[in-house]
């Protein structure tokens, strides 16, 4: 049936583009200026100022529009399944940041100071221009790994809103292009690089949820998990426990906790919503009375792991990325993943075809406790004091994100991927409002109205899709 | 005993004992014995709590509750739920407000407004179920953050306050030494009870929970049966957003926060399934009740209240358990 991946025309583009990117990167700088390193922005911002360039004078408009060419290819390409959806996903955004970043050039808005990324490597003096451009070509060359089982070109571009990763995707390619004109200090390197981090756990948090909620289940008590577990941790570190214990104890403890609601559920048959609604008071409960509203605080150094950066890059940004590619390999190439949307998707057949509908609750909620346990710790080593309250409605957070990210509530359906970029979407669509000067006081109603769009967005497509 | 035409046994009227043990086991009955020893213990641990001005003052308490309930057995009876009524009522204590206070309209009218836009909330959530087609986990949980949005954006983190003395009645008044506001839960409950249990529009909500194709090709409009009980449920929540203002004399954008979570388990612990077609009023009022005196039976004897959450969500899971077993053992026997 498959047929194998045959190497197409686009591909060699891809390549092309690539190579265009990442050469006028290096050479441009010593045709403008030969004197100089290779820092193109560096240059160019010195020649700008010195109004030595123009459009169309030194041949650099070939560098957005081979970041155009990028989006365009990431966008092609997206229809492609599974991970290599993911890859054209970050291809089209890398793509369009390139051209974005550019366009502020040439309007003589600033890009961005030398990036914080990479310090102390020798990718260190390098801005974060150059880091989008590298992403970007190195992307369009993974385009090349995308199977093609879709040989009809007229069939990709009816399908092209044929997933919801792909509304989503559309979302943040209209953001990032809007509020990056309207003002570029909302693509500055600090930005998302907050951004990024400062949501990264609820990202993990979703993609436990997300297995979850496929199932056809679902859990409200996440919020007051992740407040009780970070305070185990904390206190654990300040009693004079190493570090990597204190952090591998909320996961124990998480998936403890997942045993418990998976045992509720799955041999005592009482719904989910209604264990995990019972759980959500007495977690909260517990959390209350034991820490007794005592933030901690005076943890070692050490402990931190949130405000690590390996290589310069920070970790709760690593953590989420290898996690998200983990689950959606997991969830889609492994026997008890695919089990799961089996049992979400029709139970009784899952039972008929001799799948243990016990074990794999049990599973479900054991795996989303151990996501629970590492989102906590990401929270809980974010700043030098751990709130002693669970973070406010954080599940309301998780939930949405999953659902946004195409995870159907009735279960059988939903990626990973979907939820990561869910959670992103939803939290740049903060920030982004922000930068535009949105009333702080209106952001939810404006964010429930995107909630509200996505979703719509989501049924219209499905219900095409069924015609 | 038979009949002499058919030969089928004449059904009989059951005894007063058969009766009774018939109530016991239900699901109502259950919970209502679970509530007699929760009270008898609480009594036991403080003089305070059995005594009619405390309960009263609960029965002040638990009507936002109460009142919320009604609909939201309703809608959970056909299989749906709705997240968004904190936030209806919420949005409707500030339109409340802002429309007397920023806009100067009268006093009744602003609380006509106020209760309008609730149901209006409440219509526009059950238009996107029934006409879109959004699953109501869904649209309530957008509509969750919606509505609660549109408080705070009209508010702008104002409070309103300074309401006349009359506005206060419904509130913090009484009649007929009982507080006002519990005389509306009252009467909410037997009209609404008797609806459920006793009319057309009753059993159509349960034939829509147990089977809604079924119930669509019996004939039944069950669009029009879901958008009403929707817009039933935020004209609730916005009587319920009314009454929390006249009871807590000020209006703020983040009030009733948490208030679904607290409905949806007296509903659920009331016997209700949350898998739609069954439940019913009585049993919701009894988990209203229940949750409402275990929170103030456990504070007066102190215990903190922190921990009677514990106890509630224990109870919660307990309850619904002992239900689930009683209920395969009754279908055994």
């Amino acid at each position: 049936m498959s047929r194998p991946p045959q190497r197409r025309p686009l591909d060699f583009i891809g390549i092309a583009l690539a190579l265009v990117i990442i050469g006028a990167y290096f050479t441009l700088p010593f045709v403008v200026q030969p004197e100089r390193g290779p820092s193109t922005v560096a240059v160019l911002t010195e020649s700008k100022k010195a109004n030595e360039l123009g459009v169309f004078k030194t041949g650099l408009e070939v560098i957005p529009l081979a970041g155009l060419g990028i989006l365009l290819l990431g966008i092609w390409n997206v229809i492609a399944p599974a991970a290599g959806r993911a890859i054209a996903l970050l291809t089209s955004v890398a793509g369009l940041l390139v051209v974005v970043y550019y366009i502020n050039f040439f309007r003589n808005t600033p890009i961005s100071p030398p990036s914080e990324w990479g310090e102390g490597t020798i990718l260190g003096s390098l801005d974060l221009a150059f880091w989008v451009m590298l992403v970007a070509g190195a992307l369009a060359i993974l385009q090349i790994l995308i199977p093609r089982s879709v040989p009809d070109e007229r069939y990709r571009i009816r399908k092209l809103f044929g997933n919801q990763e792909s509304v989503i995707l559309f979302g943040l390619l209209l953001l990032i292009f809007f509020i990056g004109i309207a003002n570029p200090r909302f693509l500055q390197e600090r930005n998302i690089s907050d951004n990024l981090q400062g949501n990264a756990y609820i990202a993990v948090a979703a993609l436990g949820m997300t297995m979850v909620i496929v199932t056809g289940n679902i859990d409200i008590s996440v919020g007051s998990l992740v407040g009780l577990l970070a305070v185990i941790s904390g206190r654990l570190v300040v009693s004079g426990l190493p570090a990597p214990l204190a952090w591998l104890a909320p996961l124990i403890v998480g998936a403890g906790f997942g045993a418990f609601i998976g045992f509720l559920v799955a041999y005592l048959r009482i719904p989910s919503i209604v264990v995990t609604l019972g759980m959500l008071s007495i977690i909260k409960g517990i959390l209350i009375i034991w820490a007794g509203g005592e933030r901690v605080r005076d943890m070692p150094p050490e402990y931190f792991l949130s405000q690590m950066r390996p290589l310069g890059i920070p970790m709760p940004i690593i953590i989420m990325v290898v996690l998200t590619i983990v689950v959606v390999l997991w969830m889609r190439y492994s026997a008890t993943g695919r089990a799961f949307y089996a049992l979400g998707g029709n139970a009784e057949a899952a039972r008929l075809s001799g799948l243990s509908q016990r074990r794999l609750l049990m599973t479900v909620f054991i795996l989303n406790g151990v996501f629970i346990g590492i989102a906590s710790v990401m929270y809980s080593t974010q700043f030098n004091i751990i709130q002693a309250t669970p973070p406010p409605a954080l599940e309301l957070s998780v939930i949405t994100a999953s659902v946004v990210g195409g995870v159907s509530i009735l279960g059988g359906t939903g990626t990973a991927i979907g939820s990561t970029m869910a959670t992103l979407l939803l939290n740049f669509i903060r920030s982004a409002m922000i930068f535009i000067n949105v009333s702080p006081f209106w952001l939810k109603a404006v964010q429930g109205l995107l909630i509200l769009a996505t979703v719509l967005a989501d049924l219209i497509r499905r219900r095409r899709q069924r015609l | 005993m038979t009949d002499k035409k058919t030969g089928q046994p004449i059904p009989r009227n059951p005894t007063l004992g058969e009766k009774l043990r018939h109530l016991l086991i239900s699901q109502e009955g259950v919970l209502f014995v679970i509530m007699l020893v929760s009270v008898l213990f609480l009594a036991t641990r403080t003089d305070k709590f059995l005594t009619v001005d405390n309960l009263l003052q609960q029965g002040r308490f638990m009507t936002e509750v109460g009142l919320i309930a009604i609909p939201m057995t309703y809608i959970i009876i056909t299989g749906g739920i709705d997240l968004s009524v904190g936030s209806i009522l919420g949005l409707t204590a500030i339109v409340l407000g802002w429309t007397w206070q920023e806009l100067g309209f009268p006093l009744e009218l602003a609380i006509v407004t106020g209760i309008l836009s609730g149901t209006l909330a409440g219509f526009v959530n059950g238009l996107f179920i029934v006409r879109v087609g959004v699953p109501p986990l869904i649209m309530t949980l957008a509509t969750l953050a919606l509505y609660r949005g549109l408080a705070e954006g009209i508010s702008e983190a104002r409070s309103a306050r300074g309401y006349p003395e009359w506005f206060f009645q419904l509130g913090q008044g009484e009649f007929l030494g009982i507080p006002t506001q519990l005389w509306l839960l009252i009467i909410a409950v037997i009209v609404f009870g008797i609806v459920l249990a006793r009319t057309r529009l009753g059993r159509a909500l349960y034939a829509i929970g147990n089977n809604e194709l079924g119930a669509r090709f019996s004939g039944l409009t069950v669009n029009r049966h879901l958008l009403f009980i929707y817009t039933f449920s935020g004209f609730m929540a916005g009587v319920a957003g009314y009454i929390f203002v006249s009871r807590v004399s000020t209006t703020r954008s983040d009030m009733g926060t948490g208030i679904e979570l607290d409905v949806i388990a007296a509903v659920v612990l009331g016997g209700t399934s949350i898998f739609g077609g069954t439940g019913s009023i009585p049993g919701t009022i009894i988990g209203v009740v229940l949750i409402q005196l275990l929170k103030n039976g456990l504070t007066l004897s102190g215990v903190t209240s922190d921990a009677t959450i514990v106890v509630i969500g224990s109870v919660l899971i307990f309850a619904i358990l002992v239900n689930n077993f009683i209920q395969s053992r009754r279908e055994e026997s």
